[in-house]
Parts: structure tokens; sequence; C-alpha cells
């Protein structure tokens, strides 16, 4: 049923269920979550038939050899109603665990889904397997895969990380959390997306959702600001994204990427419009991720978003975003590669230089991380116009390191922002190192990572598509992201330096971390030492992704 | 796991042993420091007993698969060179730690795991033979000493500490993407295989800018020393020694090993150059150490001055000057290493290191004027210390190749002479004046005690440098004639490629 294929035209394509597990179950999760927390007082009303329905779709599945995703819609069915009655007065809790156990279950069927397309035999098959989910709607390739991997790892550590932060800030509302996960969806449904229409509604998917959560606190001015902003401009850009879009379908006739790839291969097709449907794509694309001169939202929303979400935004949309990047450039306009190559490289090098250059000068910590994000998606794009296996595998590796280092440092933000309130400023870090220690530990670990230091995740990262970089013939750009980095490096200094280098001011609270930000700090930084370390099992896991996209 | 791998591991288990250990009294933390540095000394000088001196290449080689995605290896070995620069740092780590016994008292624990940490990953640049590892290990040391400098350091360490770090950073960072670039010629970043790599003249000219600049920072060389001075400076007296004493010497080790037979061809076109900034170097550090009011300033200068001559002695390219620069690599360590010491035991004593403050002392320190003349003649080099052994034969390789650069980097040993010893004569000779001077206290016991294995060493090496010798001129000859032999095969190829 995996290998499913439209055997005549008008037939309707039969569905690949097992092409979307773990979306489908990260939606009916976050719809059962939406619904428990509708119930209010009765949500064993909600429960029990969404554990029923669960626990049989589960057996259903078992029965048909499914062993893998029946385990998993068991134990997700037996979960909910046991959270419930474990925490029958604690709405958000069960919300917490109830998203982060279904994120859980996508990172198990992800894994499961990775391990099946495998078992096939080498790329050969897996080549094959990826075209024929949904009638070529779906790829589940290698950037899918990694994407998902990344994305759903984000989410999980973001639960636990905002949980406090929530309540601290009463936003604990019960929609955080289902619309969480369907911006995880949305973001794992780009990583996936194989035709323009897909691509363009996992996009709204995930912009929509982010779009509430950024205004999220209703009462911050600041918040309501981020989320305008966010939306307005994000409308904006999903517009222009959508123009090229059209453009490229009247050029290519064609939605499906591989069939545009070929039809842009033609002589025939009008190159014309063509382009200007590819720079229209560059533009909106290059607004979701944050490129330079398509940055300007960033920091703004960034800084007024909760930290949470802030975080979130940080780690995964880039990586979703990037995931299209990579599909889109490199299945659709490979034809057009002498156009978008150096158009591309010239962005990353004014990303790299431009987002260094203004974390320079921030004095806010969550600005000065919104402008270092800018800085790491112009490393990112050193990988996508490597054009090259290595120069994919090293975006999507890089993608991943920088998801754990940004969400640690975030993390340790908001374990400041809980008991200080308001903004971070960088004097108010003054003498951390003595006072928090552990805080101050792993936010200056974190932020070497992203300075790309060894031996952190930040430096393989680096390392990874700097290599691809340097292979590709782009050293000139690998040179100028060197540059970036001894400038981000300073500022990154400049922060842990303020920790540990000064005296403390005693009039400042101390941070705290609640259990749930221990737990989702400890992970990430345990994650950036990891990575730094032990590098190979993941950088495998990306090198045969990109194998699995050619 | 092997000796050599033992050695880089054992500064690390102290390190976390201070790092996971609840509850340890100051002597505790002190007594894990000296028993993880000892044992480290102990292992290298197994080190020094399994090596073949008769075998000029890199030996006792471990190797274990590290990223095979990236065709990374966790791969170590020592030649004679590295071997020695091990025992440097083995040996001055325990005695840092020794000297720093009562003046380092704030933050020990950090303290003690900071330098655990450095030790371990200095020992790992001289002992990598995987260019990945090599460069992992090299920017790590940035850490460590940005926090030794930074936390502990002067009035000014922040600014000190930051300017250290980015200007090695940027080195570094340029090195990385020569790397990289080897990488993609030559599959791996496997030594020995990126060493036998052909690469054209174009290709060689880059490269080595790039890694030259990468060590240049390090070293210091002339235009790029100006972190140097205010690292010193500002420095805590263990984070000065060490920054003298290893770090500095990975620049140049790194130019020895890496630059030189990587890139043969561009080696002998810009000899000349490095030779010429050498002598600049000597000249400018020598001349500035004299104006100096400022005695770490004025130490840290005649860094800048030294480590000249022994650039100066690697780019002659002759037999007896870069192995005499291999040792002269050393006998800075323990000569500079020694001053530092000194004027860190004189600022506990008067919290000042203004040279017009002092006048006088010999009459109340006999002990410690005594000591400080001895490594100041070292440094000078005076025949029959380690300091001669070293630096002359480096002028006399020079003067055979390039007879300018010799004639004025012999002006550079006159004016060493004069600015160590006019330090001297201002601080010890003359009217002891002023209740300052009278009361300060001569050298403890446990302060000659860690001068003393350096006093020794100078005078030992001083009176018999031939084992040492023995130890780097096998692999001194090794690099080379890696770079003479292409010399003799660059002509062709260059003509070939004129009448292509």
């Amino acid at each position: 049923m995996f290998l499913a294929q439209a055997t005549e035209p008008l037939e309707i394509p039969e569905v690949a269920w097992s092409s979307f597990a773990p979306e489908l179950a990260l939606t009916a999760a976050a719809l059962v979550l939406l619904l428990i927390a509708i119930a209010k007082g009765r949500q064993q009303l909600v429960a029990v038939p969404a554990a029923v329905v669960s626990l049989a779709a589960g057996i259903w599945l078992v029965t048909q050899q499914l062993v893998v995703p029946g385990g998993v819609a068991i134990a997700l069915g037996l979960a909910l109603p046991a959270l419930v009655f474990a925490f029958p007065r604690r709405g958000s809790l069960v919300q917490a665990w109830g998203a982060g156990l279904a994120l859980v279950g996508a990172l198990v069927l992800t894994g499961w889904q990775y391990l099946t397309v495998l078992e096939g035999g080498g790329t050969e098959v897996a080549t094959i397997v990826p075209q024929a989910a949904l009638a070529g709607a779906l790829a589940n390739d290698g950037i899918a895969f990694f994407t998902r991997i990344t994305v759903y790892l984000t989410g999980l550590l973001v639960v636990p990380i905002g949980y406090g932060y929530l309540q601290d800030r009463r936003i604990n509302r019960a929609e955080v959390e289902p619309l969480l996960l369907l911006a995880v969806v949305g973001m794992a449904a780009l990583g996936t997306a194989n035709d323009l229409i897909t691509l363009f509604v996992a996009l709204e998917v995930l912009s929509l959702a982010l779009y509430v959560l950024a205004g999220l606190a209703r009462r911050d001015r600041r918040s309501q600001e981020a989320s305008l902003k966010y939306f307005v401009l994000g409308a904006v850009a999903s517009a222009i994204l959508l123009y090229g879009m059209a453009l490229t379908y009247v050029a290519s006739g064609e939605l499906a990427l591989p069939a545009i790839g070929s039809s842009l291969g033609l002589v025939t097709t009008d190159r014309v419009v063509a382009t200007l449907g590819l720079a229209l794509i560059t533009v909106g694309l290059g607004f979701k991720v944050a490129l330079v001169p398509f940055h300007l939202w960033t920091p703004d929303v960034y800084q007024g978003s909760p930290t949470n979400v802030t975080a979130f935004m940080a780690a995964a949309t880039k990586a979703a975003g990037f995931a299209a990047i990579l599909r889109l450039y490199l299945v659709a306009f490979p034809g057009l590669q002498g156009l978008w190559v150096p158009v591309l490289a010239v962005l990353a090098a004014l990303t790299m230089l431009y987002g260094a250059y203004l974390a320079l000068v921030q004095r806010d910590l969550k600005r000065m991380l919104a402008y270092s994000s800018i800085t790491h998606a112009g490393y990112a794009t050193i990988g996508v116009v490597a054009v090259s296996d290595a120069g994919l595998s090293g975006t999507l590796w890089y993608l991943l390191t920088y998801a754990v280092s940004t969400l640690g440092a975030f993390a340790c933000v908001i374990a400041i922002e809980r008991t200080r309130g308001g903004e971070v400023g960088l004097l108010e870090l003054r003498g951390l190192g003595r006072t928090s220690p552990a805080i101050a530990g792993i936010l200056s670990l974190c932020l070497l990572s992203l300075a790309g230091l060894p031996p952190t995740a930040g430096f393989v990262g680096k390392l990874v598509v700097f290599q691809a970089g340097v292979q590709a013939g782009l050293t000139w750009l690998v040179v100028i992201g060197v540059l970036s980095s001894v400038v981000a490096a300073f500022f990154y200094l400049r922060i842990a330096g303020t920790m540990f280098l000064e005296d403390a001011d005693p009039a400042l609270p101390l941070p705290a971390a609640s259990s749930g930000l221990t737990v989702g700090t400890a992970v990430s930084a345990a994650l950036v030492v990891f990575l730094g370390i032990q590098p190979q099992l993941f950088l495998q896991v990306a090198d045969s992704a990109a194998a699995l996209v050619r | 796991m092997g000796w050599i791998s033992i050695t880089i591991a054992l500064p690390l288990v102290g390190a976390l042993v201070l790092a996971v250990a609840p509850e340890l009294s100051a002597r505790g933390v002190r007594a894990v420091g000296m028993g993880a540095t000892v044992l480290t000394l102990l292992t290298s000088v197994a080190l020094l007993t399994q090596f073949d001196l008769s075998e000029p290449g890199l030996q006792l080689l471990e190797r274990f698969t590290w990223i095979p995605a990236i065709g990374a290896d966790v791969a170590l070995a020592v030649d004679g060179v590295s071997l020695l620069l091990i025992l440097l740092t083995t040996l001055l780590t325990p005695l840092i730690l020794f000297a720093s016994w009562s003046s380092v008292t704030d933050r020990l624990r950090g303290y003690v795991a900071a330098f655990l940490v450095l030790e371990a990953a200095v020992i790992g640049v001289f002992a990598s033979v995987d260019l990945l590892l090599f460069y992992v290990f090299f920017e790590f040391t940035l850490i460590p000493m940005y926090l030794i400098i930074g936390i502990w350091g002067g009035t000014l360490r922040r600014y000190a500490a930051v300017k250290f770090f980015l200007y090695t950073l940027l080195g570094g960072l340029l090195m990385l993407v020569a790397i990289l670039y080897l990488f993609g010629q030559a599959g791996t970043f496997d030594y020995e295989a990126v060493r036998a790599l052909e690469l054209t003249i174009t290709e060689q000219r880059w490269l080595f800018v790039a890694f030259a600049l990468a060590f240049a920072v390090k070293v210091p060389l002339f235009p790029v020393h100006t972190w140097l001075p205010d690292a010193h400076t500002e420095a805590p007296t263990g984070g000065s020694v060490f920054l003298a004493g290893v770090l500095l010497k990975m620049g140049t080790f790194g130019l020895l090993r890496y630059a030189l037979p990587i890139f043969p061809d561009a080696t002998v076109e810009f000899a000349p150059w490095l030779l010429a900034i050498s002598v600049v170097g000597i000249l400018y550090g020598a001349v500035v150490a004299l104006m100096q009011a400022d005695i770490k300033r004025l130490i840290a200068y005649s860094s800048v001055s030294h480590m000249g001559f022994v650039v100066l002695g690697t780019f002659a390219l002759n037999a007896t000057a870069t192995s005499a620069s291999v040792i002269q690599m050393v006998n800075h360590g323990l000569s500079t290493g020694a001053l530092f010491l000194l004027i860190g035991f004189l600022y506990e004593r008067r919290h000042t290191r203004q040279i017009a403050a002092f006048g006088g002392l010999a009459k109340q320190v006999p002990v410690m004027a005594g000591l400080w003349l001895v490594v100041s003649m070292s440094s000078l080099a005076l025949p029959g210390l380690n300091g001669f052994v070293g630096e002359f034969p480096i002028l006399l390789g020079t003067f055979q190749e390039n007879r300018t650069a010799g004639v004025l980097a012999a002006f550079g040993a006159v004016l060493a002479a004069v600015y160590l010893l006019w330090a001297y004569q201002r601080i010890f000779h003359g009217p002891l004046e002023g209740a300052d001077n009278q009361n300060t206290v001569d050298l403890k016991p446990r302060e000659i005690g860690v001068l003393t294995p350096i006093v020794v060493l100078i005078v030992a090496i001083g009176l018999y440098p031939q084992p040492m010798f023995d130890l780097v001129e096998p692999s001194v000859d090794r690099v080379l004639t890696e770079v003479g032999v292409s010399e003799l095969e660059v002509e062709p190829a260059a003509t070939t490629s004129e009448e292509g």
C-alpha cells in the first residue's frame, strides 16, 4: 500500500495513508485536544470516545500488519484518558502532555517511515516510492524525512519549554497546543509538498497558526504588534509567492515540481515568464526564511511574540522554509540554475553580513537572536546554492543544529524573563555566571554553538555547509561566511562575557526554571554537545536523505 | 587507547572530576589539578620512552573513526617536534597551577578546570594528524584561554580577552576554508594524504596565505601581533605563562607542520617575505620593549621579538636554522615563562608592575634577583644557557641563506640584551628607597620550587643541547627534504606551463 500508484488517469488515486501518517496523527491529536479544551469540565466525554476510536483504529492497523502505526495509535489512545483522569482540573497540563506525546508518536512514525523506505533496498526503490504518494502531490523523500525530524523535535522541545512561561504570563489558553500542532503539521507538509498547490496550502497552514500564536499575549501591545506585522507582511509575501507560482504554471503548464523541472528544461518553454515566476517565488520564500532584504519583519516579530513562540518560529519555520526552498530550486528550477544560483548566492552573502552587522548593535537579547537567526538563514543558503548532494544534506543538517542551539538559547532567555518580567537587555545579564551558573553556562554553550565553535553542534553544521560551498567552487561565499562568523562571534561572546566576566547586580532577581523548562533546556544543551561530538548518526541520515531526493 | 590519547584524556578527566564533584575544598581542587597534570607529565615522559629516535616520520599512530560521513578521524601521532612541545606543555601546566597556589582564590575550581581543558586541547593540537581534528583543537583552545584572561585577568581583561579571541578566530576560520579546500582535493582530512597532494602553484599560494595568516596571528608576527601585549598584560600570571610558553608555539608549530610541507613551492616563494616580516618583528618588538614602563608589557613585546627569531629560523629553510628554531620554541617557553612567573610573584608582593616603582630590590630579595638574572640571561642568549643554543644557530643559518636578514636580526639580539638588562638594573639595582621597596619579601620555598625545574632545564639545555637536537632533527629534515625536493621540481614545471 505504500507503493500505491494511480493506474488510470481518471481514477481517484489510492491514498497512501502511510506517506503522511505522522501528520495524520498530529492533526487528529490537535482536533481532540481542541475538543477537550472546549469540553471544559466534561473532558471525559471527549476523551473516552476519542480513545475508543483511536484504540479501534490501532487494533485494525495491527491486524493489517502495520504494527508500528497501530502501536502509536493504541498508545495515544490509552494515554489520552489516562491524562484526563490524572489531571482532572488542570486542562493546560493535559494539553501540554497530550501535545508532547503526540509529537513523540509523530517522531516514532517518522522513524518507521524512514526504515520502511530504506527497507526497499537501496536508493533505487526509494526514489520511486516518494513520487507515488498521493499521485505525486507528496514526496516522501529525504528532505521530507529530515524536515520532519527537525520540526517534530523542535515542537517536542518547545512544549515543555513554553509551559511554565505561558502559565506565568497567563496566556496558557487552550488553543496554544492545538495551534502548535497544526503549525508543525503545516511545516512537515511543506517539507513533503511536491506540487505547487500542496506547497502553498502547507505554507498557509503553518503561517496562519503562527500569526495567531504570535499574538497570543492579548494584553501585550508588542505581541499584538508582532502578530499584525507578521500577518500583513506575511499575507503580502504569500500573495507574491502565489503570483510567482501562477506564472510558473503559465510557463510550464505543470503543477507538480518534477514536471515543472522537466518542462523548464525544454527549449520551447517561455523563459521570461518562468524567470518572473522564479523571481516572485524567491521573494515569497525569502520572506518566510528571512533572507536579506526580505527580513524586515523578523526583529519586531521575534521580539514581540511570546518567547516560546519566537523560539519555535526561529527554529522550525526556518527548517520548513528551507525544505521548500531546497525542493523548489533543486527539483523544479534546475533548468534556470544559471539565474538563481548567483542571485541566491548574493542574497546569502548579504544576509550573512547584514544580519551579523545589525546584531552587533542590539541591546535586547531577543532582538539580537532575531538578527542572528537572519544570519543563519544566510549560512543555510550556502548549501542550497552549492547545488549538490553535499549541499542538500548540509543545509538539512545545518538547520537541525541551528534549531537545537537556538532553542536552547531561547529557553535560557525564558528562564531569565520569567522572574524579571519584560525584556531582557544585555545589561541585565551581568554576573549571571556567578548567580546562576547553570543557566549562564547553557546559554553560553548554545551561543558558542550558534557562533560555530568546536566542539558544539553549530561547528559541525557550519563545517558541513562550508565544505559543500568550497566543493561547489563558492569559496568567495564561504569566505564571506567566515567573516560574518567572526562578527557574529563578537556579539555572542559579548553576551557570554557579560554573564561571566562582570559582577552581578544584586537587585536583579535570579532566573528560575520550571521543571518543564529545565528538561527542555537540558535536552537542548545535551543535543548541542552530542551533535557536536558525535554527529555521525544524524549526518548519515542527512546524507542518505540527499541520496533519496535524486 | 595508546599513550597519546591517555595523555590528552587525563587532564580532561581531571576537569570532569572538578565539574561533577559536589563539594570540594580549595585544597581538594588543587590536589585534583596537580594530580591530573603531574600524571599527564608522567604519561608524556612515557611517550618519550616509546619514541624511536631514528624514525623521522610520525610515530605511535592511533586512529579512531569519528565522523565517517565527512571523512574525519581522530588520528593522533607524534614526531620529534610535536613530542618536544607536548613535553613543554605538560611540564609547564603543573608548574603554573603550583605557582598560582595562593594568588588565585576566586572561583578556583573554574580556574583549575580551565587550565586542564586548555592543556588537553594544546596537546591535541600538537598530536593531531587529521586536519579537521587539528582545527577543532586549535580553535577550542580559545574558549578556556578567553575565560582565563576574562575572569581572572586585570582591569582591562574583557577588552584583552575579546581581542585575543577575535584575532585568533578570524585567522583560524580562514584556515578552515583552506582545510576544506584541501579536503576537496584529497577526499580526506588525513595529514599524510594531504601532504602527498600535488597542488598547483596558484592553489599553493592561496592556501599558504590562509594557513600562514592563521599561524601568524598565533605566533604573533609583526602586523598582526597587537593582541599579544594586551592579552599578556591583562592575563593572570598563569595565563601569561601558558600563553607565552605554549600557545604561541601553536603558531610556529603549525607553520612547520602544515604550511611548509603541504605547500613547498609557495613556501620557497614566500620565504623571503616571511624573513622580512620576521626581521621587522624582531626589531620592532625589541625597540618597543625598550620603551615600556610596565614590566609585563616589556616582556610581552620581547615575546614578539623572540618569536620573530623562531619564524626567521623556520623560513631560513636550512637544516641548522630550522632545527634550532624548534629548540628556540622550547627555550622561549622556558625563559619567558619563567620571567612571567617572576613578574607574577613580584606583582603579588607589590601590586604594581611599573618599573619606576621598583629599585634596589637585589639587596632585599637576593634569591629573586638571582633567578631573574639567570632567566634574563637565558632570554638574551648568553652562551652556556639555553637561549644561546637556539638563537645562535638560527642567526648562523639565516646568515648563510640571507645575509641581510641575518645581520638585521642580530641587532635584535643586541637590543634584547639592552632591554632585559636595563629592566633588571632599574628593578634590582640602585638605591633601595621607599617603604614599599624596603618591605618587599623574598621568594617563598614554594615559589623557588616552581622556578627550580625551569632554571635547571635552562642550564642543562645550555650545556648539553644535543639530545633535543637528536629528537627534532630527523623530523625537521623530513620537512626540509620535502620543501627542497619540490624546489628542484618547480623550475621545469613553471617553464612548461609558460610554454603551454
